[in-house]
């Protein structure tokens, strides 16, 4: 699966797209099938909103029993927030979602390879 | 402190209004990404991983406590309450906004301070001897010179688009605190045995990818014509320095592909033919020097008998005295320095309430004089005897009295992939780990001098290469390892470190450095640092000792 | 044909460019031309013999050193910027102002970017070829828009240490 990622211009806040839109939540993402050429395409869409973001990019994506979260490390602390500070970025919100990251985050420290997100 | 003068005021002044309308124009559109990001970059604004990440030069390391408490605003009012001192002894906003970008440079202006050339290709702030003015060591205030050469490198028409970016670091002690030959150019002022003001000069060190220790190049140039030598080492440089691959593009690769003799000679013809044109006239060289607040000093015992006191009453006091005060060139004063790394804690952080109690206690005991050192600590250069209690006290309440400065738990560590766009791995919690197992004072104490230094990636702002233990963080198919190196220094002594053996996992290295530590006491003969035992044991005990498991 | 940008006296104007780009492998034209450093010293000679006006152009990597005996003869010296924010013609403007005392034009040509006007005209740069589309207005204003300069260069402003003798 894939997701598309940037930071939002003004502030550089991370994003991710959903329906058209950026939204700030990677629980909120909108996800494709690794096949799927509307991922693509909504890259497309998104490096053409030069004044709304920048670095426009999809990332790959795992899922394991039921939770999907980023490949990468880099990508999964991008959508967290800091380690060294837990009440800074966008763990600090809180909520069930957010504690599901932050539990499946120690998991994935050395695996590389974590389920962060519930789907469905 | 350098007190800016109209004409640097205004130079200020004009970057900053440049800066807005950029801001502006990217803000509407009329600049692409593309356009803006080598421009913000020129202004030391970078993206990061979750927000944009200002730069704020603090020249040599040199802050009074007016700009200090600025620091502390901006952190509470556009950041999340703190800001990162870093190895370049600048401070770095993590969470900025576009946006704010503008205003925050306003604000730093009204305390003479910015943020020009904290990126890009071109000469980067200097590093100087943090203790300078204030220990016995120095046969010249360094500073003086890094002010002259932070003022004729800035807005340098030929030397702005360098192949890449280029380092000072000045000294007047031969005890380096400044890291002077794993830079660029490494300064070191030195007096004839007339007394005439000279400098060595050291090119070509350097760390990330490829590591040098550089070569001296002049054992003495004349104070006099520093600017004229400088320019032309940055001509040949700017003409001859790869511009085709970003990996080999720093000056130590181009002196290590000509040969130290081969480069000098180029060095020397192009300084005969500048001549002393660019050189700084005498009296602005005396300008210079008098635009430094003037440090006032009492005539004072060596020795405080309220100091002492307070010290047999007050065991953290003493300890803290043992580790964290150097001496003073002064009877009856001594150097405060203050530890941005308490355990636990992110190294080189300093919130927002702790910034302002070190301007206070500047202001109050120290001259209105703060220094910030290329490993991520603070200092306090002057500060009275009979008033350390009191300091003390005041860090205690802010939290930053930990009495651990050259210690096994004052490391080094860059941001790294918590924060950075292009860490590999992360460094601050295998700094906080590795602290965590030297939580005893006793122990640490009982260690000793051991530089452990942390980049998260080849970069190396961690300076790994020169830790008496390294330790680089690496990608492995989406995982965090880490290689250690042992034996390196960044000091007199410079060495780059030699690798232990493999790459460790994450949750591996502070059990590594643990038992490192273990194998250097239980080796280590009299007096005898980390270093020195690594260099005359070599790296076998050490290496079979942390396998010891693998096999 | 790109703009062609003028700066005399602090004054930026547009002017129509009399010299012709000519590339290696192309007819050498009529008129006023500008060549490369090599096409120079292969046709250079009789170019001038013909009584035309003659520019060389000079890549990043090329130095001016090799133009030295030939400075008095011509008229424009144009110093490329390759992509990649390459400031090679930086130092090769400055040597031709300072070390050799050519007072013909010096054309900044290929990435010519505002952003780096006042560092080109320090340098010595006194026409230029903008890649950004820049107008002869923006042009100067770029380079304006500092009131002091901390070090001397090839142009004639004062730097701050002499500014402040006063």
């Amino acid at each position: 699966m894939k997701a598309l990622t940037a930071n939002r211009l003004t502030d550089g806040d991370v994003v991710f797209w959903k329906d058209g839109q950026w939204v700030e939540r990677f629980a909120d993402a909108q996800l494709w099938a690794d096949d799927d050429p509307a991922a693509v395409e909504a890259e497309g869409h998104g490096k053409a909103q030069g004044t709304t973001v920048i670095d426009v990019y999809l990332i790959d994506l795992i899922e394991s029993e039921g939770f999907w979260a980023p490949l990468s490390y880099r990508e999964r602390i991008r959508a967290l927030g800091p380690t060294n500070h837990p009440h800074h970025g966008k763990q600090a919100e809180g909520g069930a979602v957010v504690e599901a990251l932050q539990h499946a985050h120690g998991a994935a420290r050395s695996t590389g390879r974590v389920n962060l997100i519930k789907r469905k | 402190m350098y007190q800016y003068d109209t004409v640097d005021r205004q130079m200020l002044a004009d970057r900053t209004a440049e800066f807005r309308g950029q801001v502006a124009r990217r803000l509407s559109g009329e600049l692409t990404e593309d356009q803006f990001k080598r421009l913000r970059l020129m202004n030391g604004l970078y993206l990061q991983l979750h927000a944009y990440m200002l730069r704020v030069a603090v020249p040599y390391g040199s802050l009074n406590p007016t700009q200090m408490r600025k620091l502390a605003w901006i952190g509470r009012t556009y950041d999340k309450g703190y800001g990162h001192f870093t190895t370049r002894t600048n401070l770095q906003f993590h969470w900025i906004r576009l946006k704010d970008a503008p205003d925050i440079l306003d604000h730093l202006a009204t305390v003479d301070m910015h943020a020009i050339q904290t990126s890009g290709n071109c000469i980067r702030n200097v590093t100087a001897d943090p203790y300078a003015g204030a220990t016995a060591e120095e046969v010249d205030d360094p500073r003086v010179w890094a002010e002259a050469l932070r003022q004729w490198s800035t807005f340098h028409p030929e030397f702005s688009l360098l192949p890449r970016k280029f380092k000072f670091a000045i000294t007047a002690a031969p005890k380096d605190r400044t890291a002077a030959r794993v830079h660029d150019i490494g300064l070191v002022l030195r007096r004839a045995r007339d007394g005439a003001l000279g400098f060595e000069v050291i090119v070509g060190g350097g760390m990330g990818r490829t590591p040098y220790i550089g070569p001296t190049i002049r054992e003495f140039l004349p104070a006099n014509r520093l600017m004229s030598y400088m320019e032309a080492i940055l001509r040949v440089y700017n003409r001859h320095g790869r511009r085709d691959n970003n990996y080999k593009a720093r000056i130590k690769i181009l002196v290590a592909a000509l040969g130290t003799e081969e480069f000098t000679r180029q060095v020397e013809a192009e300084w005969a033919k500048i001549g002393d044109s660019v050189d700084l006239p005498d009296t602005e060289l005396a300008r210079i020097r008098g635009a430094f607040t003037r440090t006032g000093f009492e005539t004072l015992p060596a020795r405080s008998e309220v100091f002492e006191a307070a010290k047999a009453s007050n065991p953290a006091l003493a300890r803290f005295a043992r580790n964290n005060l150097k001496p003073h060139k002064k009877p009856g004063y001594a150097i405060v320095e203050i530890s941005l790394k308490g355990i636990g804690e992110t190294p080189g952080d300093a919130t927002s309430e702790q910034m302002e109690a070190v301007a206070d206690l500047a202001e109050r005991y120290g001259q209105d004089d703060i220094r910030v050192t290329h490993e991520q600590n603070l200092v306090l250069p002057h500060v009275k005897l009979d008033d350390v209690a009191a300091v003390w006290a005041g860090l205690h309440a802010a939290g930053i009295a930990t009495p651990n400065i050259n210690l096994v738990s004052d490391i080094i560590a860059c941001p790294g992939l918590d924060y950075c766009a292009l860490a590999n791995a992360r460094a601050i919690p295998i700094a906080q780990h590795i602290a965590e197992k030297f939580r005893d004072p006793d122990r640490a104490e009982k260690v000793g001098e051991l530089k452990i230094k942390i980049s998260g990636c080849i970069n190396a702002c961690g300076h790994h290469h020169v830790g008496h233990i390294g330790i680089l963080g690496v990608d492995k198919k989406g995982e965090e390892f880490y290689q250690l190196t042992l034996g390196g220094s960044g000091a007199e002594d410079a060495a780059l470190g030699s690798s232990l053996g493999p790459a460790l996992p994450y949750e591996k290295v502070a059990d590594a450095v643990d038992t490192l530590v273990d194998v250097y006491l239980r080796e280590r003969q009299d007096g005898e640092r980390f270093l020195d035992t690594f260099r005359r044991t070599g790296v076998t005990p050490f290496k079979e000792a942390v396998y010891a498991d693998a096999h | 044909m790109p703009t062609l940008i003028e700066l005399k006296d602090t004054l930026a104007r547009t002017v129509d460019d009399p010299f012709t780009h000519v590339a290696d492998g192309d007819d050498l034209a009529t008129g006023d031309v500008i060549v490369s450093l090599t096409r120079f010293q292969a046709d250079g000679e009789r170019l001038l013999s013909e009584g035309r006006r003659v520019g060389v152009r000079v890549a990043a990597g090329e130095e001016v050193e090799a133009l030295a005996y030939d400075l008095p003869r011509l008229s424009v010296v144009a110093l490329d910027f390759p992509k990649n924010l390459d400031g090679r013609a930086f130092s090769n403007a400055r040597l031709l102002r300072e070390r050799y005392g050519y007072r013909g034009e010096v054309r900044a040509v290929g990435d010519v970017l505002r952003e780096y006007a006042a560092f080109m005209v320090r340098c010595g740069f006194d026409a230029f070829e903008p890649a950004d589309g820049a107008s002869a207005n923006e042009w100067q204003a770029a380079t304006g828009r500092y009131r002091h300069v901390y070090q001397r260069s090839a142009d004639d402003r004062s730097p701050a240490f002499v500014e402040r003798q006063g």
